[in-house]
């Protein structure tokens, strides 16, 4: 995808295809430009989605669309890097699709992003962020920041703004400036802190983190702290369940800690309560 | 109000019916078309209207944002803004009886119009619940189950056990099912079957449990309340739970904060504990340990750790130990309790906490 981009390829000749001049308008697989050129969108012809969407997401009326995040992930900064935890409940309405879903996606080995929200917004999205950081990689010969990244997610969502998608996510990583965790929103809001949790789970996340966090923390506690907030979570949330995945961010890359399955978290926890 | 029932008294003005028997089974049946006043059964009105159950298809045709009129034949009015649910209280069963604690933020449409509401209301001796839902219904619903429970009382000489008083609560608001009443209420007491905890509300739904947490802040104390809960917890630990949770919930929620209302219910009764300010307990886990200081040295209460310490108390007329006074020179009002040993109660006019510096001494 990157590498066919730098080599210039492109898999059809625009001013000789059927509509001409006007095919510029036409849906392209490649649509979001990092600065160059035009700016496009890539939307159907002749459809207004923001004012299509509106009545459905914001208004009165009896029908509205429910865009909720049905996860839990969370994520904390702390004197030895970044925590990443996540679910893996992946839900449809009211049907659980799978339970060993995978939230977090690697981009590279400094950067990791969460997924929350739609499935397959986060997912896409992500993956254009995973190119956008490599175009940047080879044509600058350093990593991207994880303030960059996070900037770059940013400013695809406010581009869509009010079309319907549907995502929260968060951008870790370990850059020059040291350890790095951006919220990025699917209205465009784009915050930095220390600690961070999405999904319909999250207040029940923030509960167990808020009374555990401390920046002085070590490791072993700040594995047990994302490991405990998630089940928690997972035990109280109807849309979050699975196994909590767990990544640790540390100066020279990300490792992955443990995929535990709340079940037998929640009943570890219960035995050691009595 | 039930005494007045029971001595006969005559019509006054004020209480037309006053003279007449309440029967607790005519409460839940559907009282009629009278337009003026709620007809438990017709007997004795309470003065207030009730929608017009009589005609179903009305109520089904009617939108939940649309009440119905009392008056029938009249159209519903819509009302005119959101009615706010915010809150935090919590309430749960262990080995010493039934703890209940709750906020003390009262919201209204996005502003806070009372920081000081009360959201755990005594029913009678052996039975507070807190409220959750539009403080209005359920103030005048705690009052109206309050009369009831008397009323049991009064006729059959033995108390009405938690679990009646919750199916009379809940038979009661059926009634009004569809409409704007929200009331969501546990009832924690202590009956001849021991501790009891019932949670009610407006919609119907009416558990029996352990643990429950209801309110907008009710998400952040179920996962702190989850990790320490347990049913053979000593009195101080199930007090420090309660009042984590309850400032964990302020702390993420914005329809909850103020200070937090302690209530437990033993054999002997209920009990308030106290009513503890969650201001600094936020300053206290930012910096770690903070000295408060009275203006005349009378007394240093140290807020450390996970729960809240007295400190050694200095002399009468010793030195305070806080050297900076606060711009204003107002203090706050502050109720102290302490982990594995006695409660106590009282006022300090206390400095707020500065983080870590300006001659405040820290731990």
């Amino acid at each position: 995808m990157a590498l066919l981009e730098v080599c210039g390829y492109r898999d059809e000749d625009r001013s000789a295809g059927p509509l001409g001049a006007r095919g510029r308008f036409v849906d392209r697989s490649s649509h979001f430009s990092f600065g160059v050129k035009t700016a496009e969108f890539a939307v159907p012809v002749g459809v207004d989605p923001q004012a299509f969407l509106s009545p459905y997401t914001a208004g009165e009326g009896n029908v509205r669309i429910h865009l909720n995040h049905g996860t839990t992930t969370l994520a904390f900064k702390f004197q030895h890097g970044v925590v990443v935890a996540v679910d893996s409940r992946a839900s449809a309405g009211n049907y659980i699709d799978s339970k060993d879903a995978n939230k977090v996606i690697e981009i590279n080995p400094y950067l990791l992003g969460t997924m929350s929200g739609s499935a397959a917004d986060c997912q896409y999205w992500e993956r254009l962020l995973a190119k956008e950081c490599r175009l940047f990689k080879l044509r600058n010969k350093e990593r991207i920041s994880v303030c960059a990244a996070s900037k770059l997610l940013s400013n695809m969502m406010c581009e869509y703004r009010g079309m319907g998608l549907s995502m929260g996510s968060m951008i870790c990583g370990w850059d020059k400036q040291g350890p790095g965790l951006y919220y990025v929103d699917d209205d465009g809001t784009r915050l930095s802190g220390q600690l961070f949790s999405t999904g319909c789970g999250s207040s029940y996340a923030y509960g167990v983190v808020d009374s555990g966090y401390r920046y002085e923390l070590s490791v072993e506690e700040a594995y047990d702290l994302g490991r405990r907030a998630i089940a928690h979570a997972t035990h109280r949330d109807a849309y979050s369940g699975g196994v909590v995945n767990l990544y640790h961010m540390r100066q020279d890359g990300w490792i992955k800690i443990c995929k535990d399955d709340v079940a037998e978290l929640i009943h570890q926890y219960a035995l050691e309560n009595k | 109000m039930a005494l007045q029932d029971i001595c006969r008294q005559p019509h006054t003005p004020a209480f037309p019916y006053s003279h007449k028997w309440n029967d607790p089974i005519s409460l839940a049946l559907a009282g009629g078309d009278t337009n003026t006043v709620l007809g438990w059964g017709g007997s004795a009105p309470l003065p207030f209207y009730t929608p017009f159950s009589a005609n179903p298809s009305l109520r089904a045709q009617t939108p939940n944002r649309a009440p119905q009129s009392p008056i029938p034949g009249r159209a519903g009015v819509t009302v005119p803004f959101e009615l706010a649910h915010g809150t935090t209280t919590l309430s749960f069963k262990f080995q010493g009886g039934v703890i209940a604690a709750a906020d003390t933020r009262s919201s209204c449409a996005g502003y806070v119009e009372c920081p000081t509401a009360q959201k755990v209301i005594p029913i009678h001796s052996h039975l507070v619940g807190t409220t959750s839902g539009t403080s209005a219904d359920c103030m005048l619903w705690k009052r109206i189950l309050s009369r009831e429970c008397r009323l049991y009382q009064l006729r059959s000489s033995a108390p009405l056990p938690v679990r009646g008083a919750a199916r009379l609560l809940a038979a009661a608001l059926a009634r009004f099912k569809g409409t704007e009443l929200c009331v969501a209420a546990t009832l924690c007491g202590w009956d001849r079957a021991g501790p009891a905890l019932h949670y009610v509300y407006s919609d119907g739904t009416r558990l029996e449990g352990q643990l429950f947490s209801v309110g907008s802040g009710s998400p952040y104390a179920y996962s702190v309340l989850d990790r320490e809960y347990r049913f053979d917890m000593s009195v101080p630990e199930a007090y420090a739970l309660a009042r984590n949770a309850v400032y964990h919930a302020t702390h993420r929620d914005a329809y909850s904060g103020g200070c937090v209302d302690l209530y437990h219910v033993t054999e002997s009764g209920w009990r308030k504990i106290g009513r503890d300010d969650l201001l600094p307990v936020y300053y206290q886990k930012k910096g770690g340990g903070v000295v408060l200081g009275s203006e005349g040295g009378r007394c240093c209460v140290v807020l450390k750790g996970e729960g809240w310490c007295v400190g050694s108390p200095l002399e009468q007329g010793g030195e305070p130990v806080l050297t900076t006074s606060h711009p204003g020179g107002g203090g706050w009002v502050l109720t102290w309790g302490c982990v594995g040993s006695e409660v106590g109660e009282g006022v300090v006019r206390g400095f707020p906490p500065h983080g870590g510096g300006g001659g405040v001494r820290g731990f």
